[in-house]
């Protein structure tokens, strides 16, 4: 999370003074220009606790929540959702609770009269606020402001309206998306009333798979036609609302127009093409056995307590990529400028910092794991798992996209046999792991049936050449085909 | 502990300075675990063999740590006179993570295999077949070995106890049955459960040797259990030995005892094992300050083995899971 | 040349017997073949002390066995109806189950329970019950019941090599069944299930006597055009969840088929998982095959209303894909 960048204008209303500060969106990283508003997590109306995230954005990298760093009432939204802001634009204004400054205020009666008649407008606000009101508004306004609930958010509409005339038009005259509203549409998926399949209750008989898919496909399943019993959208529901989007958009031509690109998909494509035009790269092979790796992980799966992390097989790869890191120290690094510049230079890295690739919705992210030379498996896995958990969230900080010289890129049982990767700069190398099989291999004259895999190293060649990239791939197999784990 | 292979009639006066101490050893451990319990510091009911000591050590004076023993809910004694570590023995009365079960077993449960202890059970009866099982293997192995099963007299109102004799009986097995006639089974004494007053009544029709024996004369235990395991070493079939004893504790610790009286529990005090072995040792010219300091010595023993078990490790809840199967790839933990 | 169930399953005692001489027969009548010949010859060849008949004392038998495996023996008791394992129950459920757990893994009850079950042939209400599903309650225990004599050369085998207690559980319909005994067979993993057919549109999880029904009905459904998949559980403790979820990802639609009754059945327990482990791959309810709430009757005519078949799992599966059930 990140905070706002409070800017503080002092309304004076009435004698009341009250504070309105802008919301600015910060600078997130180092690399950041601009970024996405995904969504609003708070509505105009909304009290806002200090420290409470206020709404999304989706940066290159990942998306990140901007929290407040004072508390008040969401008075206007400047920036809607998709559209694209930069850093320091103002996207909401904030109203900050001026209730002690109305205490003390002579013309508080006043107020009074106004919130009595914004109550009656809420009825469900209940009495005690109005009898709240009734013996001081300094101590009536901040405790009608309760942070959470509907109603409690109506009720400081009211009070806001009393405080500044600047923001009456919001507070009186709720937008469609006023919290109260809210609540009765966040029953049903968007659009449920008109949906094809709707019910009363604005639920949408759907099968699980099916949501599942629709949500991937961008469909809203509310518009889909449900051919299941009671008329439940099923899977070959969305299939067909799936076909027939793609044969109406060709047909129209909508499809084939041009699709914008998402902030991480444009990163992505400038990180590859940088990649491929800048980084000369060549690939080294060779074939891995399993069969250590497999026995050490029933051991550990044996040993371990419940509530330990489980080992996967890329908690042996990180380790064993970090140790072979370590003993060629020449790959352990990154090329910096341009090779015809007296200022190029191989940069060495003080330990082993790898990267991850892990496949998200529409692209890729690359978390790195820091100082894995110093992690035993356990620790390991459960850095690796917290840190692909929030990648998959889109939580990533910024220091953990940074600073590795190596990549693991490992496709899983449905990848393919081998595969090359690309090189992600500035690092210098990445190890691409193809699906594990079994195969057949010849030891000491004998036929032995064993997993294996096919491991692609691929290495920036202005920092390394063949020999050492071969030796580099050689004695990481060692490492995975031996026994010595650090736990 | 004191073991022997083939007994002499009469065990010699060190023997049975030896078995007095044992006798006192299991006083003191029940009377501990009584103290601790009350203190709150014995997770679930224990169950106490105060006063039945005699049957526990007359007969597995005769055992080695080959041989296999079960016993009962009730069977503290004679884990301990079995030979198991008595620290190992109370961590496990006290859940901990060095008790001989590791915690998971508790006073009812007491397994400890290295001393051929291989189990308590919580069922009335239900390790009677378990033992003739362990019979059954020492047999078709050709071992020597013999099991034997301690059982209360309210076990034989269960038809595992007449269908484990017949099938005992039938395949020659050596188990020494010792029946614990402590005249209650839980709350009601025997006249209330059966018309068969002697256990060992039931022999007869089975052809199972028997006999029914002073349970608190330690002496006479020794003499008779040495016998019928001879028969058992010599591959005659099962034996059924009936020990007449007293149960000077409730069923359980905390059980008020109200269907006793006043004057019984006064004349139980007179049947004492230790109390009569006491007297027998000094008729025979053992001085009274050596049974005093041998008394001494198993009471140093065992609290001071209470004491280091009171302050066990407790065991790790994340190892809740171990133990369950095998294998973990069979553990069935979603 | 093919041979039958119980031909196949006296081949497996008699080359663990030879194999290993710590496994042991027991149960009534096992000497002289039991009641359904499938240990017949094998006291002769291994002697009386390795294949013993016992007093018809269940609860006796099963804790003889138990304290003979606690020593190392693997004893293969044969309890002669699933029916008679209510005899048995004190010692399977609160000794050989525990024996590992209580001791904190100093001891361990190496030991097969074999026995039979199901209904066929009017053996009516005490004698044709599928109880599986107490069993599987039961911390500690396996519970293995084969699907054809091959499967239940090699799950018999798996099972006393295993170190835990196991119940075997043999479908008596399944007796007369016969099939080719292949050169090596493997001896497949407890705790594993098999595809015993492959398709996409649904999967059809069966275990025991009902897995060739369910065979039947994917035959049916192909003729109708519908894929159906034949998951052969083979082990129904513990459940292997892998290889269900791995069906369910691939088809999203699930009937579970058992002769046991509905309420509290090992379908119940699968439905669950499936609901709560795979809830999105779902594309429709999870529904069950199984036997009404009814004792198994007698008279031929009531078994047969009775008893689920192959119309009643292509039912529920036509019913999911087509979109008419639930």
């Amino acid at each position: 999370m990140t905070s706002c960048v409070p800017r503080a204008d002092w309304c004076t209303g009435r004698g009341t003074s009250v504070a309105r500060v802008a919301l600015e969106i910060p600078k997130v990283g180092l690399v950041m220009e601009q970024a996405r508003l995904v969504r609003w997590l708070k509505n105009p109306g909304d009290f806002v606790a200090q420290g409470e995230p206020v709404l999304e954005l989706e940066t290159e990298k990942s998306v990140v929540e901007i929290e407040a760093t004072v508390s008040g009432r969401l008075v206007e939204q400047l920036v809607k959702v998709d559209e694209e802001a930069k850093v320091g634009d103002r996207v909401a204004w904030l109203e900050t609770d001026a209730a002690s400054s109305a205490a003390t205020h002579p013309t508080a009666a006043t107020s009074r009269e106004s919130e009595a008649s914004a109550h009656a407008a809420a009825p469900a606000a209940g009495s005690a606020e109005a009898s709240a009101s009734g013996t001081s508004a300094g101590g009536a306004v901040p405790r009608a402001s309760h942070p959470t609930g509907a109603l409690g958010s109506v009720a400081s509409a009211g009070a806001s309206h009393v405080s500044s005339p600047s923001v009456t038009s919001h507070a009186s005259s709720p937008s469609p998306t006023s919290p109260a509203r809210d609540v009765s549409r966040s029953a049903g998926p968007p659009g449920a009333s008109a949906s094809a399949n709707g019910h009363g209750d604005g639920r949408v008989r759907s099968s699980p798979v099916a949501r599942r898919l629709a949500a991937q496909s961008g469909i809203d399943i509310g518009t889909v036609v449900g051919t299941g019993p009671r008329g439940r959208v099923q899977l070959e529901d969305v299939r067909r609302a799936i076909q027939a989007r793609s044969l109406q958009t060709g047909a129209n031509g909508a499809a084939s127009a041009p699709q914008p690109l998402s902030s991480m998909r444009r990163a992505l494509a400038r990180a590859m093409t940088l990649s491929n035009a800048t980084v000369p790269q060549f690939a080294v092979e060779r074939s891995v056995d399993w069969t250590a790796v497999q026995a050490a992980r029933a051991r550990f799966a044996s040993d371990s307590r419940a509530g330990s992390p489980k080992l996967s097989v890329n908690d042996f790869l990180l380790q064993a990529i970090a140790r072979a890191l370590l003993s060629y120290p020449a790959l352990n690094a990154t090329f910096r400028g341009d090779p015809e510049s007296p200022d190029a230079a191989i940069v060495p890295a003080v330990g082993a910092h790898i990267g991850l690739v892990v496949a998200v919705d529409n692209g890729l992210l690359v978390p790195v794991l820091h100082d894995v030379e110093r992690l035993g498996l356990a620790e390991l896995a459960r850095r690796r798992s917290e840190v692909v958990e929030r990648a998959l969230q889109g939580r990533l900080k910024q220091a953990e996209l940074e600073g590795a010289t190596f990549s693991l890129s490992n496709l899983g049982a449905r990848g393919p046999d081998r595969f090359n990767a690309l090189i992600n700069p500035p690092q210098s190398a990445i190890l691409a792991v193809g699906r594990q099989r079994e195969g057949v291999v010849v030891l000491n004259g004998g036929i032995h049936v064993r997993p294996l895999s096919t491991l692609s190293v691929t290495v920036d060649h202005r920092v390394a050449d063949g020999r050492l990239a071969a030796e580099f791939l050689a004695y990481l197999v060692e490492i995975l085909e031996g026994d010595d784990w650090r736990v | 502990m004191h073991t022997l292979q083939t007994p002499p009639a009469t065990p010699s006066i060190n023997d049975l300075l030896q078995m007095y101490r044992a006798l006192w050893r299991i006083r003191v451990f029940e009377g501990q675990v009584q103290r601790l319990a009350a203190a709150g510091e014995v997770p679930g009911f224990p169950h106490l063999s105060t006063g039945q000591e005699a049957v526990a050590v007359g007969v597995c004076a005769h055992l080695s740590p080959q041989d296999t023993l079960f016993t009962s809910h009730r069977g503290h004694g004679h884990v301990l006179a079995k030979g198991a570590d008595i620290e190992a023995t109370f961590a496990e009365i006290l859940g901990r993570e060095t008790g001989v079960c590791r915690g998971r077993g508790g006073s009812m449960h007491l397994v400890d295999a290295a001393h051929g202890v291989l189990g308590a059970t919580g069922v009335v009866g239900g390790n009677l077949p378990l033992a003739a099982g362990a019979a059954w293997a020492a047999q078709a192995r050709g071992e020597k070995h013999i099991s034997v099963v301690f059982f209360g007299d309210g076990a034989t109102g269960a038809g595992v106890f007449h269908e484990t004799v017949n099938l005992a009986v039938l395949w020659k097995l050596p188990v020494l049955f010792v029946c614990e006639n402590n005249g209650y089974a839980e709350f009601t004494s025997r006249e209330e459960h059966s018309n068969v007053k002697h256990v060992s009544a039931f022999a007869a029709p089975y052809d199972l040797t028997a006999q029914t024996i002073d349970g608190n004369d330690v002496l006479a235990v020794y003499a008779a259990a040495g016998a019928a395991i001879a028969q058992l070493r010599r591959g005659d079939g099962p034996y059924l030995l009936e020990c007449m004893t007293y149960r000077m504790a409730g069923h359980f610790v905390g059980d008020a005892q109200h269907y006793r009286s006043k004057e019984e529990l006064a004349a139980v005090r007179e049947k004492d094992p230790i109390e009569r072995l006491k007297r027998h040792l000094l008729a025979q010219g053992v001085a009274q300050s050596e049974l005093d300091s041998l008394g001494e010595q198993a009471k140093e023993e065992v609290q001071a083995a209470v004491e280091r078990a009171r302050v066990a490790p407790h065991p790790d809840p994340r190892t809740v899971g171990e133990y369950v199967y095998s294998a973990p790839s069979l553990a069935h933990v979603p | 040349m093919s041979q039958t169930f119980i031909e196949i399953l006296r081949r497996a005692l008699d080359e663990e017997l030879a194999r290993d001489a710590s496994v042991h027969l027991l149960g009534e009548d096992v000497a002289a073949g039991g009641a359904f010949g499938v240990t017949r010859g094998l006291a002769q060849k291994h002697g009386e002390q390795r294949v013993r008949n016992t007093p018809i004392s269940e609860a006796a038998i099963t804790g003889v066995a138990t304290g003979a495996a606690l020593c190392g023996l693997r004893p293969v008791l044969e309890i002669m109806f699933i029916d008679f394992a209510t005899l048995a129950l004190d010692c399977l459920v609160n000794q050989s189950a525990k024996y590992r757990y209580m001791s904190g893994g100093q001891l361990a009850v190496p030991m097969v329970v074999r026995t039979q079950a199901g209904a066929a042939g009017g053996a009516a209400a005490q004698h044709s019950q599928s109880l599986e599903a107490w069993f599987i309650h039961v911390p500690g225990l396996v519970v293995v019941a084969p699907s054809s004599p091959v499967e239940a050369y090699g799950l018999l085998k798996s099972a006393i090599r295993l170190g835990d207690p196991v119940l075997f559980i043999e479908h008596k319909r399944l007796y007369t069944m016969r099939e080719d005994m292949p050169e090596n067979p493997e001896l497949p993993p407890i705790g594993k299930a098999r595809i015993a057919r492959e398709g996409k549109d649904v999967t059809l999880i069966a275990y025991s006597a009902m897995v060739n029904i369910a065979l039947e009905a994917a035959d049916e459904l192909a003729r109708a055009g519908i894929s159906a998949e034949v998951l052969d559980l083979r082990t129904l403790l513990p459940l292997d969840m892998r290889t269900i979820a791995a069906s369910v990802a691939k088809t999203h639609r699930v009937v579970i088929a058992h002769e046991a009754v509905q309420n509290g059945g090992v379908g119940a327990e699968i439905a669950a998982r499936i609901g709560s482990e795979l809830f999105d791959e779902l594309d429709a309810p999870v529904t069950r095959v199984a036997c009404p709430f009814v004792p198994i009757p007698f008279a031929p005519e009531l078994e047969r209303a009775l008893l689920p078949g192959r119309d009643d799992i292509v039912r529920a599966a036509r019913g999911l894909v087509h979109g008419q059930g639930h």
